[in-house]
């Protein structure tokens, strides 16, 4: 090539990149998302990972929807009728539900998915336990009957907790409840483009033309679902660092979770907003296994109660904003109906490292090792894990940290085998504040013993107080009995949850509509 | 000659079973699995069983690893554990960033790279030719992620002048596509002009010492005429030699650059795929992998005979 | 010098000098002007080994102890550093890391030699084994080192140990080929040849005339081996397959620290300065030998 066009088309290509970028200016019916984790899957309820639930609930609806009140309202269903005893439940389907491949909805399709549900959850499962039969009189009726009462009908099968009651074609809800499906079709406002997906970089999502929203406002499951979208992009971007530099160049749209320390950054920025994406938070939690020394012994597990301080826990979470999160002596969400504090003043006040040891020394520990299973990909897990050999090393244990990932962990921590045979004595995770508002959903608070979630506790107390929610007739007798499970759990300290912290969500300002929720909503939300 | 290639092609079949079986006992070994991430953080240890036995990982090595094996002579990667989707297509779907990523790396640090050692082996010496070894053995020195990150910072989120992440296919245009690839190239190419710099400068210090050039000069060949056409023709092995050796760094580097620029390569692919405990997409991509490296060593070999007449297989 | 001649001897008187006599420059200097960049190298290496020995005793507190109060603080004159994200102070952390950096790179080179070695000199003598094991090396080369760190973390848990693994596993190949390359063209020299005619057991030919001649070029490749490895763990700590968090090394300081680079960018600053100029000074003294040893060699990399 002569020396002169190279230079020419050289200064070309320069002048075409030093162009300050006008816009990347994108469609307003185009919004583009970035979700808290990789979409790897999209069975929410085989798989009870929250990202999967926040895209399926796009898709896929449900019978009844919760509104932010945890107050389940009609969405699929037109209304319910049921009998004096909560024994005999008759739904009738609303008119105009399609699937998306053209097909209608019918109670087929519904029975077929609530069976499927009831497998897996907590709530189907007593559901299932105390089933009668299931009718379809006619393709739009559904009939459930029971042989024993069951009040909480609606709030099972409109709830946003994971395995959410959605409802599919039968032929794909006949997949065994422990299989992932394979086709993605719902009846939801929005389809999912297999065609485009690039698992671990980009999820489509696209309008369904033929649905039809409620007449009412929309609040979190419950309402209209108006779609002021064409097509949705979840952005999959695995650095923080380059999702913040994205969102603040107009790249991307909406940020599910900013890390909370570049959250400064982005209100400083003039074309961002920030607010704290889902007021039920989290709950951090500190997990010990039951079974084995030194925490089969409740003596060394109060110790450890008596000087851990949630606000280290809490600042190694989110950071310095205070805004963010709160000690929790409690099991229980704070602000929300069955928050209590009784039971939990070992975690009040100044932490008491002497006494701990103190404790320690009384109940025998003798420096035995305390395998401490630290997942180091998972951020929130990380900083527990950190704070955790800290404190272990203040009040004198001898720990043993096991850097690992999230999915080994996962299988180490259902081995029930000795720590020195492979098992384990401490794990972190935390749980989703929505999940902790009773017992329902709360798998980790159980303290069956063997049947129980992983560190297997063992308490009656807890076990009666939990009966006693179920069969609660009213908001007093819940309260009651949340006081009492708290008490009892912190007496035996089944676990010990290391403190409630918010989330922020960040979006562009000319994106409007953004609501609060426990999972991101993306109905009423449009671009300017 | 024909006969060569022949039998380096039929060899690279051992190696691809060594390794699929090594790859294969390597995952069989290491704990955790897809059941558990899929189970979710709130299921029962029955439920998480369940999905396991649904799967068939509780078949026993042998059968797994045969199974396998069966299906991949008969071209069937299988699918992903996750998605479903088959790994042939999860693998096609990726090929096109990370070759669009290694090819303009290639291309940016030959381009830089080359002319700068053979500068500086004609000023051998003088402070030109130290500037420039200083400069290639910096730009060896420094974390790819840093880089990265640097670059993104300045030219994407400043300067304006670039995406700060992403990829374009070409298919959307030229000019985006390498928009978005030119920074992560950048980033990943320092590494690769550092070392081509070195290796020709050394070579063209070795060749520019030989009796022929010093013919040449006597007989009135330009400067240029002898740098170019005599000394780096011969030059050329050892840097297809070390463009070879560093397409296996290239990969490692790639992880990181695709991680930071949220590019949908090869490299992100791999790694998701590990730390979910995906195994036919962990197997498929190191088989698929290491059949590729062993054709980027062939085809170093054959251009070897191009450059120098003398080799001969 | 003088010598006292008997008398007898004629001698002619000494002369004064015609010119001032040259002073003649140091050893040291005289080192450092033939072979600067071993100097540069060499000098900086040492002073970084130095940090290393002496880390406790140069105002450093305990490099694990959190504070997560006092979390991300930019350096000051409390933390010469700033703190980290669970109140850590960094420039102790920096420093003590300069051991587990050293200690993988050093490991990783002499782990490598020593195996690529072995490797490459039965590779290069017994003609049945040099198609096998190239082939085998092959195939470890075309495993990703990143695949093998991730899974021996999460079959033994993540540690020191598993890094240099997984790390020399993909170095040895590159110095058995290149061991087993020196082996192939000395075999056909002259002197071999007639040390074998001869009837010299091949450990003898192997230890006298082979070794000597691989020495030089593994020296090399030994020192660019140990640079390449400490980035490689930086590289490692990204993925997160690195050093255990309760281990302070540049690589995970960084990889902590890397999602706040925008606002606190000093965490990630120092520990990468210190890993540039640590590898900068080995990459300079591996040059550096490179040219003193044998000009030739700058062409086999």
């Amino acid at each position: 090539m002569k020396r002169r066009t190279f230079l020419g088309s050289t200064a070309a290509i320069g002048a075409t990149l030093a162009a300050p970028r006008i816009s990347f200016a994108q469609s307003s019916r185009v919004l583009r998302f970035v979700p808290q984790a990789n979409l790897s899957s999209l069975d929410a309820v085989a798989g009870t990972q929250y990202v999967v639930r926040n895209a399926a609930v796009m898709i896929w609806e449900t019978l009844y929807g919760v509104d932010s009140n945890f107050v389940p309202h009609p969405q699929m269903a037109e209304g319910h009728t049921v009998n004096a005893d909560f024994t005999d439940w008759t739904f009738k389907l609303r008119d105009g539900l399609t699937w998306h491949d053209g097909e209608k909805v019918t109670s087929k399709d519904v029975v077929a998915s609530i069976s499927r549900w009831m497998v897996r959850d907590t709530m189907g499962q007593k559901i299932k336990a105390s089933l009668d039969a299931f009718e379809t009189p006619d393709d739009k009726t559904i009939r459930i009957r029971l042989n024993k009462p069951f009040p909480k009908m609606l709030f099972a099968l409109g709830k946003s907790n994971a395995p959410v009651c959605l409802i599919m074609p039968e032929r794909i809800a006949k997949t065994d409840p422990f299989q992932l499906i394979k086709e993605y079709v719902g009846s939801g406002p929005m389809k999912f483009n297999t065609a485009e997906w690039v698992p671990g970089s980009k999820a489509i999502f696209e309008k369904f033309g033929a649905y039809k929203p409620r007449a009412e406002k929309a609040d979190w499951l419950s309402g209209g679902k108006v779609m002021n979208f064409d097509r949705i992009e979840w952005v999959i971007i695995p650095d923080a660092a380059t999702a913040g530099a994205a969102l603040q160049n107009g790249e991307v749209d909406w940020w599910e979770n900013p890390i909370s320390d570049l959250v400064p950054l982005l209100k400083k920025n003039a074309k961002l907003n920030v607010d704290i994406g889902d007021p039920l938070g989290n709950l951090g939690s500190f997990r010990m296994n039951h079974l084995h020394p030194p925490f089969n012994n409740p003596l060394v597990r109060k110790a450890v109660l008596m000087a851990l301080s949630q606000a280290d826990y809490m600042q190694a979470v989110v950071g310095d904003d205070t805004n963010l999160w709160k000690t929790c002596p409690s099991f229980f969400t704070p602000g929300t109906a069955l928050y209590t504090e009784e039971g939990g003043e070992l975690l009040k006040g100044k932490r008491d490292y002497e006494g701990a040891k103190k404790l320690l020394k009384e109940a025998g520990y003798n420096g035995e090792k305390v395998r401490l299973i630290v997942a180091t990909d998972v951020g929130i897990t990380k900083a527990e894990g950190d704070v955790t050999a800290d404190l272990l090393q203040k009040i004198g244990m001898n720990v043993d940290y096991v850097a690992t990932d999230w999915g080994t962990t996962g299988t180490i921590r259902a081995k029930k085998d000795a720590p020195s045979a492979g098992g384990w004595n401490i794990f972190h995770t935390w749980h989703a504040g929505a999940d902790c508002i009773n017992p329902a959903p709360y798998t980790a608070l159980d303290a069956g013993g063997d049947k129980a979630w992983f560190g297997w506790p063992k308490s009656e107390a807890v076990q009666k107080g939990i009966d006693d929610w179920y069969a609660a007739p009213d908001l007093a007798a819940e309260k009651k009995a949340a006081v009492a499970i708290n008490k009892a759990s912190f007496e035996n300290v089944t676990y010990i949850p290391t403190g409630f912290f918010l989330q922020y969500t960040s979006w562009n300002k000319n994106v409007s509509g953004v609501v609060k929720a426990p999972f991101p909503v993306f109905w009423g939300v449009s671009k300017s | 000659m024909f006969a060569y290639i022949i039998r380096r092609v039929a060899a690279t079949i051992p190696v691809m079973a060594i390794v699929a079986l090594l790859v294969f006992s390597l995952l069989y070994i290491a704990p955790g699995d897809p059941a558990t991430i899929i189970a979710g953080d709130q299921a029962s240890p029955a439920d998480i069983e369940r999905i396991r036995m649904s799967l068939g990982l509780d078949r026993p090595f042998l059968v797994r690893f045969g199974s396998w094996l069966w299906d991949v002579v008969h071209g069937d990667l299988g699918s992903s554990i996750f998605t479903n989707l088959p790994v042939t297509h999860m693998i096609a779907q990726r090929i096109e960033p990370t070759l669009s990523l290694m090819l303009i790396t290639l291309v940016i640090s030959l381009t830089f790279a080359i002319p700068l050692g053979v500068v500086a082996a004609w000023k051998q010496g003088s402070w030109i030719d130290r500037f420039a070894m200083l400069l290639s053995t910096a730009g060896f020195s420094v974390p790819v992620f840093v880089i990265g990150y640097v670059l993104a910072y300045v030219f994407g989120l400043t300067l304006e002048w670039v995406p700060v992440q992403g990829y374009t296919p070409i298919s959307e245009g030229v000019v985006p596509w390498f928009e978005n690839l030119i920074l992560p190239s950048i980033a990943l190419g320092l590494i690769y002009m550092a070392l081509i710099a070195r290796i020709t400068r050394a070579t063209m210090l070795e060749v520019l010492s030989q009796d022929y050039v010093r013919t040449a000069r006597a007989k009135g060949v330009g400067q240029r005429g002898i740098l170019f056409i005599h000394a780096l023709k011969n030059a050329a092995v050892p840097i297809i030699t070390i463009i070879g050796i560093g397409f296996a760094a290239l990969i490692g580097g790639a992880v990181v650059t695709e991680s930071v620029f949220a590019i949908p390569g090869l490299g992100r692919l791999t790694v998701d795929a590990i730390l979910r405990r995906d195994y036919p997409v962990i197997q498929g991509v190191v088989l698929m992998f290491s059949f590729v490296y062993v054709l980027v060593n062939l085809g170093v070999d054959l251009l070897y005979t191009l450059f120098d007449p003398r080799i001969r297989y | 010098m003088s010598v006292t001649l008997p008398s007898e001897y004629a001698a002619a008187p000494v002369l004064s000098d015609v010119l001032p006599p040259v002073k003649k420059r140091g050893r040291i200097a005289m080192f450092v002007h033939r072979y600067p960049t071993i100097a540069i190298g060499g000098s900086l290496l040492a002073l970084i080994l130095a940090i290393a020995v002496l880390a406790p005793y140069l105002w450093t507190v305990d490099p694990t102890a959190i504070a997560p109060a006092k979390r991300t603080r930019a350096p000051s004159e409390l933390y010469w550093f700033g703190t980290d994200m669970l109140g850590r102070d960094i420039y102790s952390r920096v420093l003590f890391g300069t051991r587990v950096s050293l200690a993988v790179g050093f490991a990783v080179a002499t782990v490598a030699s020593v195996a690529g070695l072995f490797i490459g000199l039965c590779a290069g003598f017994v003609r049945i084994l040099d198609t096998v094991v190239m082939r085998v090396m092959d195939g470890l080369m075309s495993i990703p080192s990143i695949l093998l760190a991730i899974a021996l973390m999460a079959l033994i848990g993540a540690s020191v140990q598993n890094v240099v693994i997984a790390i020399s596993i993909a170095e040895i190949p590159r110095v058995a080929r290149l061991v087993r390359g020196v082996v192939l063209s000395l075999r056909e020299q002259a002197y071999v040849e007639a040390a074998i005619a001869s009837g010299t057991r091949v450990p003898k030919i192997i230890w006298r005339h082979i070794l000597p001649n691989t020495l030089a070029p593994l020296t090399v490749q030994a020192t660019f081996i140990c640079a390449s490895a400490m980035l490689a763990e930086a590289t490692l700590s990204f993925i997160g397959a690195g050093t255990p968090p309760t281990i302070p090394s540049w690589g995970n300081i960084m990889s902590e620290g890397r999602a706040l680079w925008q606002v606190k960018p000093f965490i990630v600053f120092f520990p990468a300065v210190f890993l540039s100029m640590t590898v900068l000074a080995v990459n300079l003294l591996g040059d550096g030998l490179r040219d003193a040893l044998d000009p030739r060699l700058a062409k086999r990399i």
